[in-house]
């Protein structure tokens, strides 16, 4: 009897895993295809809905023609200096925040809840304004600026969640010695909760390279723009080199799900440990 | 106490002990905030005051090109939205698409969160494939999904029209655009809903749903009676979460439709930038903005309301 149940259990377990599947990941697969298909086929004669591995010199050639390397080097220095800023600031707040008593320790944890419900597009034009005074605009600088804002408060929560799972007797005789509580931050607990300042580290780094407003309000420089800015200039463009268009968003996005996928566990236990706390 | 401690204190403490005075103890007392005020300033400086700077602005006349001039109006700004007609489509756009992402988005995510958690071949390769949405930036999913949604060369319409059915403007008619959109937003939400519940799946207590088998329950009332219980609290967390994102989302519903065709698919968030590039009216665009921030805030607190009954509920 239980046998003639489980057949069609298991049969839609697997419809039920391969829908899932071809849902999850036919986007990807379709910006390979895109990218190994010739433009010619793409606007006149119908995709080939397979990628077509002869077309990857053609393609490559193409590639060529956008100034990707530009983008990603933009896009490599937003993300290294949002990735430094927020660590930096992120282990001072982290630390305090599971370490000491303090006067508006409360009000800290608010406010850092606060900007994750924030849109981006709420404080766009007052920052605008505030870089145009101080000669931030057009300038990786101040990109680098306004995203640590947002990256800041998540890698803060990530490092208070790791640095509370660390015993206290562990830098207690430190303390004891007079030994420099920075010093008890960089050289005992940062090498502890190496792990989850990684987590924070790429949680930050990516949050760097996807932006997309921020640095499409704040640079008008083109040799400035990122990846995500040069990609998204194509939206709504007749006459898109496409293939080439989709190679360089696969490229683009490949060091983001590879990183996303190695630490997808941490990433979780970060945003939501942050959520709950608010 | 372990010998080690009592060996070492002796030797530290009269070293130093002499020169613990008052001064330092003070000094000692300011210390976290030497690690408190750098984060902290750097909050108030790049992200409250221009939230400070950005409400203020609704309650003046301000233009795009004079940002700096502004004229203080009280409440006028609000006034005009609540005689507005299109504030209210825009509310309530907002208000559709950000329930329809929770209930679809948490959905999808908690079927695949289930059909994962029990073992068949190629589980971590399906799952790192489900978590692709997640993993994308967000341009490089609107080009993409620009492309699959394509009126005249599209695959979804290559489809459609195989089928003997006629074109579908998927981003470019007023029924077709959010539901569209909504189907990005899903797939980029549902891969983080899944791993939530993946997590809080495998931390239901195996005895217990063991226990309720030897009881007699079958599988659904497992479900209903242990599993559910248990991961419900996660499952509100990640409702609250996916709410709060989908109220202030931009990247993705400017990229794919810029808010139209005709604003149906203009979410506050999105009206917010509009009504200041397009109009130049910095005031009002700042009252759309403000309401939509009061929407989030609004669903983060009935979030923070329920889950402190529950604490004092599972005290008791």
């Amino acid at each position: 009897m239980n046998n003639v149940h489980q057949i069609p259990t298991r049969l839609l377990h697997i419809l039920l895993v391969l829908a899932l599947t071809v849902f999850g990941g036919f986007p990807i697969y379709w910006m390979a295809t895109t990218a190994l298909s010739l433009n010619s086929e793409l606007y006149n004669s119908g995709q080939v809905p397979w990628p077509q591995l002869a077309n990857l010199p053609s393609m490559i050639a193409e590639l060529a023609q956008l100034p990707l390397m530009r983008w990603l080097m933009n896009t490599s220095i937003v993300a290294v200096g949002t990735t430094v800023l927020s660590l930096v600031l992120g282990a001072l707040a982290g630390y305090s925040l599971s370490r000491f008593k303090f006067h508006g320790k409360g009000i800290l944890g608010f406010l850092m809840f606060m900007t994750q419900v924030v849109p981006e597009a709420l404080i766009l034009v007052p920052l605008y304004a505030m870089f145009i005074t101080l000669g931030l605009l057009n300038s990786l600088f101040g990109l680098v600026l306004a995203n640590v804002g947002f990256s800041l408060p998540v890698a803060a929560f990530i490092i208070k969640g790791a640095i509370d799972a660390v015993p206290y007797e562990i830098e207690e005789s430190a303390v004891i010695d007079n030994c420099p509580r920075i010093s008890v931050l960089t050289m005992i607990i940062l090498p502890i909760i190496a792990p989850s300042m990684a987590a924070a580290a790429v949680i930050s780094f990516f949050a760097g390279w996807n932006e997309y407003l921020f640095a499409a309000t704040f640079l008008m420089d083109r040799d400035l723009w990122p990846a995500s800015v040069g990609l998204a200039s194509f939206v709504g463009q007749y006459e898109t080199p496409l293939s080439a268009v989709m190679a360089a968003a696969l490229i683009f996005s490949l060091p983001a799900v590879v990183f996303f996928l190695l630490i997808q566990r941490k990433i979780v236990a970060g945003i939501t440990a942050g959520a709950v706390k608010g | 106490m372990t010998e080690q401690t009592l060996l070492e204190r002796p030797l530290a403490v009269p070293a130093y002990s002499a020169r613990t005075s008052t001064a330092r103890r003070r000094l000692n007392g300011l210390l976290p905030y030497a690690f408190v005020i750098p984060p902290a300033l750097y909050l108030l400086v790049f992200m409250f005051w221009p939230l400070g700077k950005q409400i203020y602005l609704s309650l003046t006349r301000t233009r795009l090109a004079n940002p700096n001039r502004s004229t203080f109006i009280g409440l006028r700004n609000y006034e005009r939205l609540l005689d507005n007609p299109d504030f209210y489509t825009t509310l309530k756009i907002t208000l559709i698409y950000s329930v329809m992402a929770v209930i679809v988005g948490v959905a999808v995510g908690l079927v695949a969160a289930l059909a994962l958690n029990r073992p068949f071949p190629g589980r971590t390769l399906v799952r790192g494939i489900l978590l692709f949405g997640w993993a994308v930036p967000n341009v490089a999913a609107a080009l993409v999904w620009l492309w699959i949604f394509n009126e005249r060369s599209g695959i979804l319409n290559t489809i459609v029209t195989g089928l003997g059915l006629e074109r579908v403007s998927w981003l470019t008619s007023t029924e077709m655009a959010l539901p569209s959109i909504l189907l990005v937003t899903v797939w980029q939400v549902s891969p983080f809903v899944m791993l939530v519940m993946l997590a809080a799946l495998q931390s239901v207590p195996e005895e217990v749903k063991e226990a309720a088998v030897v009881d007699g329950a079958d599988k659904l009332n497992v479900f209903k009676s242990v599993t559910l219980p248990h991961i419900l609290p996660t499952l509100q967390l990640v409702s609250l979460l996916v709410m709060v994102w989908s109220i202030r989302r931009f990247d993705i519903i400017y990229l794919l439709t810029g808010g139209g065709p005709v604003g149906s698919t203009s979410t506050l968030i999105v009206k917010l930038r509009q009504v200041a590039f397009e109009n130049h009216d910095l005031g009002l665009s700042s009252a759309y903005g403000v309401v939509g921030l009061m929407l989030a805030l609004s669903v983060a607190a009935i979030h923070a309301l329920f889950n402190h009954r529950r604490q004092k509920m599972s005290s008791r």
